[in-house]
């Protein structure tokens, strides 16, 4: 195993040559950390599944047309230029799967967590979703129905996760903190409050 | 090429769609029931082998979007449609899976022959 120290030291050394060399600017760096931390990830999914929550019109909106409803909320960026919705109910479980490598929407949810990438995550959750949820701790009632979405072409998958009981009285911001990036890949619930 | 603060801003932007604009007849309906075509080309395709002779439906019609594989193949964008296609977890999987489960996945006309 590698560890993060050995991590961080091969990145810096990465860094002082790609710079040594003229080949890559600082603030090209800065720029693309301050992307991938702050401007695209999870925290802007999770506005548009907070607003689905609270808003009926704009969840019809987002489930007709999500690439749409997404670009209406100001997120637009590579890899959401032709979206899905799918929402969960009590009755339907949608998960989402790239089969043939790691196609994930990068605007809404940032880039994909390793174990999304990982060949066993993406055999499986194809051939066992069942029991891939269940390692995700994710209780699925054994009559309702699983769908996998396997994003292999052009289009990019969200899921809309049920909003938990116990949240209806809460403010669409207060939502925010139970929509968890998983949730919207579907391998979990949104947490419960 | 030097990487730039402004080569970075490029990156993220939209590059546009590989939905094309382009009257192409679609060779299947929603609700059609079709079999994925046995094909195993080398190199590039978005046909997952898993697919391969499985018999599906066609839930929705995404539009006419750019052909990946002859793309992948420098042989054209050759545009057609590109269907939302349900198959069951039985029919991939075999009887032991749960009857109700569904796998959805995206397929190019060119996939597809009627079943």
């Amino acid at each position: 195993m590698t560890s993060d120290a050995d991590v961080a030291l091969r990145v810096r050394a990465l860094e002082s040559l790609l710079l040594e060399k003229g080949l890559v600017e600082a603030p090209a760096i800065d720029e693309i950390i301050d992307l991938f931390e702050n401007r695209l990830g999870p925290q802007n999914g999770a506005k548009v599944i907070a607003r689905a929550w609270t808003d009926p019109e704009f969840k019809a909106r987002l489930l007709a047309n999500a690439t749409d409803a997404i670009v209406e909320m100001g997120y637009e960026a590579v890899q959401g230029e032709d979206m899905v919705v799918v929402e969960n109910t009590p009755r339907i479980h949608n998960l989402v799967v790239c089969t043939l490598c790691s196609c994930f929407p990068w605007a809404t949810l940032g880039l994909p967590p390793v174990w999304y990438k990982s060949a066993p995550y993406r055999a499986r959750a194809a051939s066992d979703p069942r029991g891939v949820l269940a390692e995700f701790g994710t209780a699925i009632a054994d009559d309702a129905e699983v769908r996998v979405w396997d994003s292999n072409a052009e289009l990019r998958y969200m899921v809309l996760p049920e909003r938990p009981a116990g949240s209806e009285g809460m403010s669409e911001e207060d939502l925010l903190a139970l929509v968890t990036r998983d949730s919207m890949i579907g391998v979990s619930h949104a947490v419960t409050p | 090429m030097k990487i730039t603060r402004e080569v970075v801003q490029g990156l993220y932007k939209q590059t546009g769609t590989a939905r094309v604009d382009t009257d192409v007849a679609a060779s299947f309906q929603v609700g059609d029931t079709i079999q994925a075509r046995n094909i195993n080309p080398t190199g590039h395709t978005r046909l997952p082998r898993y697919i391969r002779g499985k018999k599906g439906s066609i839930a929705t019609d995404n539009g006419v979007f750019k052909f990946a594989d002859s793309l992948a193949h420098g042989a054209g964008t050759q545009p057609q449609h590109l269907y939302s296609v349900r198959f069951t977890a039985q029919e991939i999987w075999g009887g032991e899976a749960p009857a109700q489960d569904s796998l959805y996945i995206d397929l190019w006309d060119d996939y597809l022959e009627p079943a």
